[in-house]
């Protein structure tokens, strides 16, 4: 009888089903990935592996075990719960809420058409303005949003990865230097990765080059004016999402984050200056044991592609920092309070994995927007990890096992093909323009698609141990009301009509003079001239759109009024 | 011989989470169906010229950033203007279990939310 079948009779809840289920074991016995697992590992899987330069302590190259020697003895990973949806003055009392109860960093989360640089008032945005995020559609939102928050004291990580980043960085320090605060001073991160957002959003605003120049921008501006800011969140998460294995997460985001490292270079900075500043915001899984290995295995790969490869010469130049989200994927409708006990695994594998910032997915990502109740559990997951469990007490208390160990080097050593080959390529930008990565995409997600209808893969709740299924939702559904939209979309209009006419025209015009001088401009000085006269997002991408050759809508409905 | 059926798969909006409708675009495909592939970030008005030049039997929606209630209502408002509400249509995506009635209400004939197996996809659509 196959495993499937025997799945499936056990569903039966028949007697002979029990019996069945008395002798079940795994049916796969390969990682996620596909590695094949043996029954037992011995020193022998990891005989005559160099300690010192393979694996060494914590806090030493190539930090196969950790960035700092003492790891979360120091101090916990950052906890952060994304949030971000409705009107500003909404996600601006999310945030005090998940204040109130213990988050240690902020994580914002920005709506489908501040993602694409359009208005709330655009025609497509039409049923999305403050629905899967909050709208920023100017400055005055960004005011609202942080009202209240001490952006000096606080960590923020903006999460707008499209092009639009350069955007919503500049409103963010903009409101710091209206309060009068040092933007030497400021802390976060900025989702300044628009490379990868072609395959989460789909076909980006704005071309590739077009979207690396703004990314540099602000690795440049970071690099001369915030030493403390992350500039660039290199999003493997998303990459991993659409269904590629372990080691293509490494690579595909080790590339992307190579493309930007060569562009700043080329800008004239030196590496030293701006690679410590460079994060990567990575996935955790459901297997648990690959993804301990996997985010070990890129600590060890980032190190020696930074010191081998760009020369880098300081220690903070070679370390990985990352944070991680748990896989939203691995989420299922179905059965939902399980996901509680998926996502836990998940930030298990993170926290042991030596992450430093971590967001805990909320059990009704599936369905809808986290209501309070449900990102107060994911913020309690963290809490339970950091504060009961002991894990956080030695740093990597799995290095040495045998299993982990000889899995770090095989998913280093398949992420080190995968690299070579699209290097091959002429880089990830160029295997982005030539299909290949969809491609890959495509083929990753076909396959992990029949593998869940053969039941070679069991997701409880979908393909195993179903119930009927619920006519309601165990929860609720926090859902974002009609009148948010009407209200947002009233005030973007309004302020276009009571804002300073004259003040827009003149930094829009300054704007796009700047964008015409070419790629070396940098862009952020004169978008935040722009932000202070209350030019919206839609005003300040269309103009550099019209500078680079391209309409002024990425959608071809609106026309510039400038 | 039997005509093979038509369907029109589309994305309205600006989310673009567009594998599972890849996925069911190739299942349909290998089960036999014609398919026509509308893309991600379409119109409702888009979406209705389509089906009408098409001249598919089948319409397939996916939603995943909860604007199914904004769009459906407009693109079943604007099949019955064409003198097409004949067609069938099904949604699929991330759809609150709450909000099945209302998507039947309005004309949709099936929902089938993110975890559906295809094969039960493929046997409501085109058999």
């Amino acid at each position: 009888m196959s495993d499937s079948v025997k799945v499936q009779k056990r569903e039966d809840r028949k007697i002979d089903g029990l019996m069945e289920a008395y002798f079940d074991k795994p049916n796969r016995l390969t990682t996620w990935s596909g590695f094949p697992v043996k029954d037992i590992y011995t020193p022998a899987d990891v005989a005559g592996i160099d300690y010192e330069g393979k694996i060494a302590n914590a806090g030493k190259y190539p930090f196969t075990r950790g960035i700092h020697s003492n790891m979360y003895r120091g101090r916990y990973w950052t906890m952060r719960e994304a949030g971000g949806y409705a009107r500003a003055a909404d996600t601006n009392k999310r945030l005090k809420f998940l204040a109130d109860e213990g988050v240690s960093g902020f994580s914002i989360f920005r709506d489908l058409p501040t993602v694409w640089g359009i208005d709330a008032d655009h025609p497509m945005a039409e049923g999305e303005v403050g629905v899967s995020g909050v709208n920023l559609t100017s400055l005055k939102d960004m005011e609202e949003l942080l009202d209240g928050i001490p952006l000096d004291k606080v960590s923020v990580a903006l999460l707008c990865a499209s092009s639009l980043a350069a955007v919503i960085f500049s409103q963010y320090i903009t409101v710091a230097e209206k309060r009068g605060i040092d933007i030497a001073k400021l802390r976060g991160t900025i989702a300044n990765d628009p490379l990868h957002s072609r395959y989460c959003y789909g076909k980006p605003n704005n071309p590739i080059d077009l979207s690396v120049k703004l990314a540099v921008d602000i690795i440049e501006f970071c690099t001369k004016h915030m030493p403390f800011w992350n500039t660039n969140s290199v999003n493997a998460y998303d990459m991993r999402e659409t269904g590629i294995n372990a080691p293509e997460e490494i690579a595909f985001g080790f590339e992307i984050a190579m493309e930007y490292i060569r562009k700043a270079i080329e800008r004239g900075l030196d590496v030293d200056d701006f690679a410590c500043r460079i994060s990567f915001y990575f996935s955790a899984g459901m297997d648990f044991l690959e993804e301990i290995a996997k985010l070990r295995a890129a600590r060890r790969l980032w190190a020696k592609i930074m010191k081998e490869r760009f020369g880098a010469k300081k220690p903070g130049s070679w370390k990985f920092r990352f944070g991680v989200h748990t896989a939203g994927s691995s989420l299922v409708p179905q059965q939902p309070l399980n996901n509680i006990i998926r996502i836990t695994v998940e930030a298990l594998a993170a926290v042991l994995g030596g992450v430093q910032s971590l967001h805990c997915c909320s059990y009704d990502e599936p369905i809808a927007l986290p209501s309070e109740e449900s990102q107060r559990i994911a913020l309690r997951t963290q809490q339970i990890l950091a504060y009961e469990t002991g894990v956080a007490n030695t740093a990597d208390p799995l290095g040495g096992s045998y299993f982990i160990e000889n899995l770090t080097n095989k998913l280093e050593e398949e992420a080190v093909k995968i690299i070579k080959e699209i290097d091959e390529i002429g880089g990830m930008a160029e295997a982005m323009r030539k299909e290949w990565v969809d491609q890959k995409i495509d083929h990753a997600a076909l396959q992990l698609q029949k593998e869940i209808e053969n039941k070679e893969r069991i997701i409880v709740g979908v393909n195993a141990f179903t119930t009927a299924s619920e006519e309601r939702t165990p929860g609720g559904v926090h859902r974002i009301p009609p009148e948010t939209e009407r209200e947002q979309i009233a005030n973007v209009k309004s302020l276009k009509e009571t804002r300073d006419r004259k003040k827009v025209k003149e930094t829009i015009k300054r704007l796009r003079e700047k964008a015409q001088m070419g790629e070396g401009e940098n862009l952020i000085p004169p978008i935040i001239e722009a932000l202070k006269a209350y030019a919206t997002t839609g005003e300040i991408q269309g103009t550099i759109r019209e500078a680079y050759g391209l309409s002024y809508d990425p959608f071809g409905i609106m026309k510039s009024p400038y | 011989m039997e005509k093979r059926k038509r369907v029109l798969l589309a994305k309205p909006g600006l989310d673009a989470h567009d594998m599972g409708i890849k996925l069911i675009a190739r299942a349909l495909k290998d089960a036999g169906a014609e398919v026509v592939y509308g893309g991600i970030y379409v119109t409702p008005e888009e979406i209705t010229k389509t089906a009408v030049e098409e001249d598919v039997d089948i319409l397939g929606l996916s939603f995943h950033s909860s604007t199914h209630l904004v769009e459906a209502p407009k693109i079943m408002k604007l099949l019955r203007e064409k003198g097409r509400d004949d067609l069938t249509v099904v949604v699929g995506g991330c759809i609150p279990l709450e909000d099945v009635s209302d998507l039947k209400k309005m004309g949709v004939q099936e929902v089938f939310g993110s975890g559906s197996p295809l094969d039960d996809i493929v046997d409501f659509m085109i058999k």
